[in-house]
């Protein structure tokens, strides 16, 4: 194995916590105000760690557990995608199943700590985490369909990395739709506008902040990690399939994702300034709007 | 097969002893848990051996037995379902031991016991018997050892209800398989299986019959929707250690009779091939769709077996349609899916159903929304509980992700195929909704059960503690089972492609890609292990952290919270439900104070049941002519005698 995933793996793990601050960034920027430095997350993050914890003492050590599950499983997420456009530190057939398993063990696992501390508004982000992420898994693996079908790889290393610019000169209307459909997704698995709003300070409009609301200290730290990281990865994603970087030398492919990521982020802002958040009971049609555009994709492909 | 039988005789003297020394409830109990557990362990031996690829062995029995000798044999299939069979029966039949203890005194816990030995022995001559009379006389003795066991509580009236859909219908599904077999008598002599496989022919109408029979018979047992309405109830009635073999074990059987039929009559045709696909989405889907309304336990649990079977289904779908198309790696992907898949569900479905066991003999009480906060008084409980929910979401790093892999993979490499075959896909996103939907229902039986507070006072005379080790050990055996097959799948995948293989009658080496997965799955599983380790060392070195201060849970600055405002399983499912409407079944109501859902079963309470009371309205016209007047009768005699003889005149020229 070479050092250049691993390498790459490092550099968007560094890089991640700048996403939510280009995107806030970008929305105040639209909006007319100034908002927080591109590189607040870091000092958010430098923060929280050293600083002491308050548990409820209805808590259980699923708790403390749930954020520690939730950034492991997404850093082994990670290891399965061709950050570097070539290859994965970790590939196998199939490995997509891997990847949406990992994401859901994460979320199962914060859910659950949000149970844990018996309140109401807990119990109410837990609930409306899981349903808007049981209308997300269909048009992730839609999604991801694809790129699997364009290449005919079943690992995602095979299907994002070298054969993808081959193929991209007669699947390109199928990837973009693709693409869309995974934007979609990831401005609802990483909680923003239009599925959430991570500026709101209202607990009842709110679905993963208020999840956490109980975490503090070092906990909270790895629960806005991990959420930056997933960001990364779903953009890392969407980047994948616009620009196929199979032929780039290694070090231009992670410039290029991480230039891609940035871009992504400041999609992120842009639709954050310029629509509302849609009502609760709209966003399963949000969703499902992202399952229909990656199928539109799928049966292209299929003819 | 010698050791098999043995096993099975010995499981059987299980029960006897139970019933013989119930005097000495403790030595009865002790010899019970110890023969099961031996008789379980010569089961498995043979079964590992076999799947490790020895080759068959078989016993046969002639003399005066009815319909020919009496054979058994032990092949890669039967191995399979054995190894399920072995590893969940002896563990919940000692759980058993201990559950039904505190019912010695108003209950015949005797008899219990030995109903429960007789259903595990039926279970291995079910899938152990290769002749038509050993199999359905096998088939039967553990359908009424099952019937026995749902009416158990009978002072409940729910548990006599449950017992009489269930006896009904499991009897539905014995005349479906008896038409079965008679089907494939007309083409062959003999009444082995051997026979029946050596006389199949291809394209023949009563090839088609046995298929369809084969569907209706089997499908029923397995609780495939639209033919699952028994299974909520019965499951949920019955004593939660027999709910874990109904669950776990016995709809396999049905899993198994399909894949026996598939073996047996060679290559299905297409149509077979679509109705399970079919029928594994509509199961699935709904399965779980409905499991997320329930209120009841156990109803929740029996709900998530109908979605399992949904996705075992599926892969054997995938795999018949592999065969039908001419793609052994998309049908060898399938069927090891749907064969793991099943072993995986008798672990994971077994060890949930003991937790609820454990959970309903500690507060007396199945409705979810009463319950709370049981994680700090039953960590060990809870915790075998979680790594069962975990198994069964399918996620990573557990058992019940590896057999989801192998059918997503199914589905995926039917994908590319030219034919008709690639629009399984929609498999694909259906899979995927299931897997959505399983999580947010185990988030909140997790949730509700074990975290948070108690939402009301436990029952007088109950206390809320650990069960003893007689409950909390099997279930930590099964746990520990599944998290076996997660972290180490090369265990099971090279035995599960054997047993696709044998069904298929072909071999087919999945290419690279596939065939070499197991140890990265291995390392995925690992990796998860490892990063949790080392975050939560890391979290310990932390230096201001390390103190905690306690409060109460944050309630926005002013009010306390009380239990009574927590989220309750109600309404946590409430917004999933809303966004199926009227797919779901889960009729609401809202008050100023209050927020009620009645769940239903679409199925029995809109169509059994409406059709029932119809026929039951029609032949009420009917009554008047049996009002015990002589003359109606004997008019009735001679209208019949002039129609026959009318016909007999008519169409077969005889006067």
């Amino acid at each position: 194995m070479t050092l250049g995933p691993l390498l790459a793996l490092i550099v968007v793990l560094a890089v991640a916590p700048a996403l939510p601050g280009i995107a806030t960034r970008t929305r105040a920027f639209l909006t007319g105000r100034r908002g927080a430095p591109v590189l607040q997350l870091y000092a958010d993050l430098a923060k929280l760690i050293r600083k002491n914890v308050v548990y409820s003492r209805t808590t259980t050590p699923v708790f403390r557990l749930g954020p520690i599950i939730t950034v492991a499983s997404v850093l082994v997420a990670a290891t399965l995608l061709p950050l570097d456009g070539h290859t994965a530190l970790l590939s196998f057939s199939g490995d997509l199943v891997a990847f949406a398993g990992l994401l859901g063990l994460g979320r199962f696992a914060l859910v659950l700590a949000g149970l844990d501390t018996g309140s109401s508004f807990e119990g109410m982000g837990a609930s409306r985490e899981v349903t808007v992420s049981t209308f997300a898994e269909p048009a992730l693996f839609l999604g991801l369909t694809v790129p699997l079908l364009a290449t005919g790889e079943f690992s995602l290393a095979g299907m994002l990395g070298e054969r993808l610019a081959g193929v991209w000169t007669t699947a390109a209307p199928s990837l973009s739709l693709a693409a869309g459909s995974l934007f979609m997704l990831t401005l609802a698995e990483t909680s923003r506008v239009p599925v959430d709003d991570p500026a709101t300070h209202l607990e009842l409009t709110m679905i993963h902040e208020v999840i956490v609301l109980d975490h503090s200290g070092p906990e909270l730290a790895l629960i806005l990690f991990g959420n930056a990281v997933k960001l990364a990865l779903f953009g890392g994603l969407v980047i994948s399939l616009l620009v196929p970087r199979g032929e780039f030398p290694g070090w231009l492919a992670v410039l290029v994702l991480v230039g891609g990521l940035g871009l992504v982020a400041v999609g992120v802002g842009v639709v954050e300034a310029s629509m509302a958040r849609l009502r609760m009971n709209r966003v399963p049609q949000f969703l499902v709007a992202a399952s229909a555009l990656a199928t539109f994709g799928v049966i292209l492909l299929l003819r | 097969m010698r050791s098999v039988l043995w096993g099975a005789a010995l499981i059987l003297s299980a029960g006897a002893a139970a019933v013989l020394l119930r005097r000495w409830a403790r030595l009865a109990d002790r010899l019970y848990a110890t023969l099961l557990l031996t008789g379980g362990a010569l089961g498995l031996v043979p079964a590992i051996e076999t799947l490790g690829g020895n080759p068959a062995s078989t016993a046969s029995f002639s003399g005066s037995l009815p319909g020919g000798p009496w054979a058994f044999a032990l092949d890669p299939l039967a191995a399979w379902f054995l190894l399920a069979i072995c590893l969940a029966g002896p563990a919940a039949g000692v759980f058993g031991t201990a559950y039904l203890a505190a019912e010695r005194g108003h209950r015949n816990v005797a008899l219990a016991h030995a109903l429960f030995a007789a259903l595990l022995a039926a279970l291995i001559g079910v899938v152990t018997s290769q002749s038509m009379i050993a199999f359905l006389a096998s088939w039967e003795v553990m359908a009424l050892s099952a019937y026995l066991l749902v009416v158990f509580e009978s002072e409940q009236l729910e548990a006599r209800r449950a017992g009489l859909i269930y006896v009904v219908l499991t009897h539905v599904s014995t005349l479906a398989l008896i038409g079965m077999f008679a089907a494939m008598s007309t083409t062959t002599e003999g009444r082995t299986f051997a026979d029946f496989a050596a006389g199949s022919q291809v394209a023949s109408t009563p090839r088609t019959l046995a298929f369809g029979l084969a569907l209706l018979g089997f499908g029923l047992k397995a609780g495939a929707v639209p033919l699952h309405f028994w299974l909520p109830g019965a499951h949920a009635a019955a004593p939660s250690h027999v709910s874990a073999v109904l669950s776990g074990v016995m709809l396999k059987v049905g899993i198994y009779g399909l894949l026996r039929i598939i073996g047996l009559l060679g290559p299905a045709p297409l149509w077979f091939g679509w109705t399970l696909f079919g029928l594994g989405v509509v199961s699935g889907v709904l399965g779980v769709l409905w499991a997320l309304g329930q209120h009841d336990l156990k109803r929740l649990l029996a709900y998530h077996s109908v979605e399992n079977i949904g996705i075992i289904l599926l892969g054997m779908g995938v795999g018949v349609l592999g065969v039908s198309y001419h793609h052994p790696v998309v049908a060898v992907l399938g069927f090891a899916g749907a064969v793991l898949h099943s072993l995986n569900h008798a672990l994971f479905k077994s060890l949930l159903f003991l937790g609820a066991g454990a959970v309903v003999r500690a507060t007396g009480t199945r409705v979810i929304d009463r319950l709370g906060g049981l994680g700090r008084r039953m960590p060990l409980t809870a915790l075998a509980f979680g790594i069962g929910s975990v198994a069964i979401v399918g996620l990573p790093p557990l058992n019940g992700f590896v057999s989801e892999w192998l059918v997503f993979g199914g589905l995926f490499s039917a994908a590319g195929a030219p034919e008709a075959l690639r629009f399984v896909i929609v498999g694909a996103a259906a899979l995927a909704l299931i897997g959505g939907l399983a999580l947010t229902c185990f988030s909140k039986l997790d949730g509700v059960l074990f975290l948070g507070q108690a939402r009301g006072p436990v029952p007088s005379g109950l206390e809320v503690r650990e069960p003893g080790a007689g409950m909390v050990v099997p279930m930590l055996g099964l746990a520990a089972a599944c998290i076996a097959i997660g972290v180490l799948p090369m265990l099971v995948l090279d035995p599960a492609r054997r047993v696709a293989e044998s069904v298929m009658q072909v071999t087919a080496s999945p290419p690279d890609g596939w065939a070499d997965a197991a140890p990265r799955i291995a390392s995925v599983a690992l990796g998860v292990i490892l990063a949790i380790a080392a975050l939560s060392w890391l979290r310990s070195r932390l230096r201001y952290a390390r103190k905690a201060a306690l409060d109460e849970t944050w309630a926005c600055g002013g009010l306390r919270l009380s239990p009574r405002m927590q989220y309750s399983a109600s309404s946590f499912a409430a917004p999933l439900l809303a966004a199926f409407g009227a797919l779901a079944g889960v009729p609401q109501a809202r008050e100023a104070t209050a927020f009620h859902s009645h769940p239903m079963d679409l199925v029995q309470d809109r169509a059994v049941l409406p059709t029932w009371r119809g026929l039951e309205g029609l032949s009420q016209r009917l009554r008047h002519w049996q009002g015990g007047r002589i003359r109606w009768y004997l008019l009735s005699v001679v209208a019949t005698l002039l129609v026959l003889l009318y016909y007999l005149m008519q169409w077969k020229g005889a006067v």
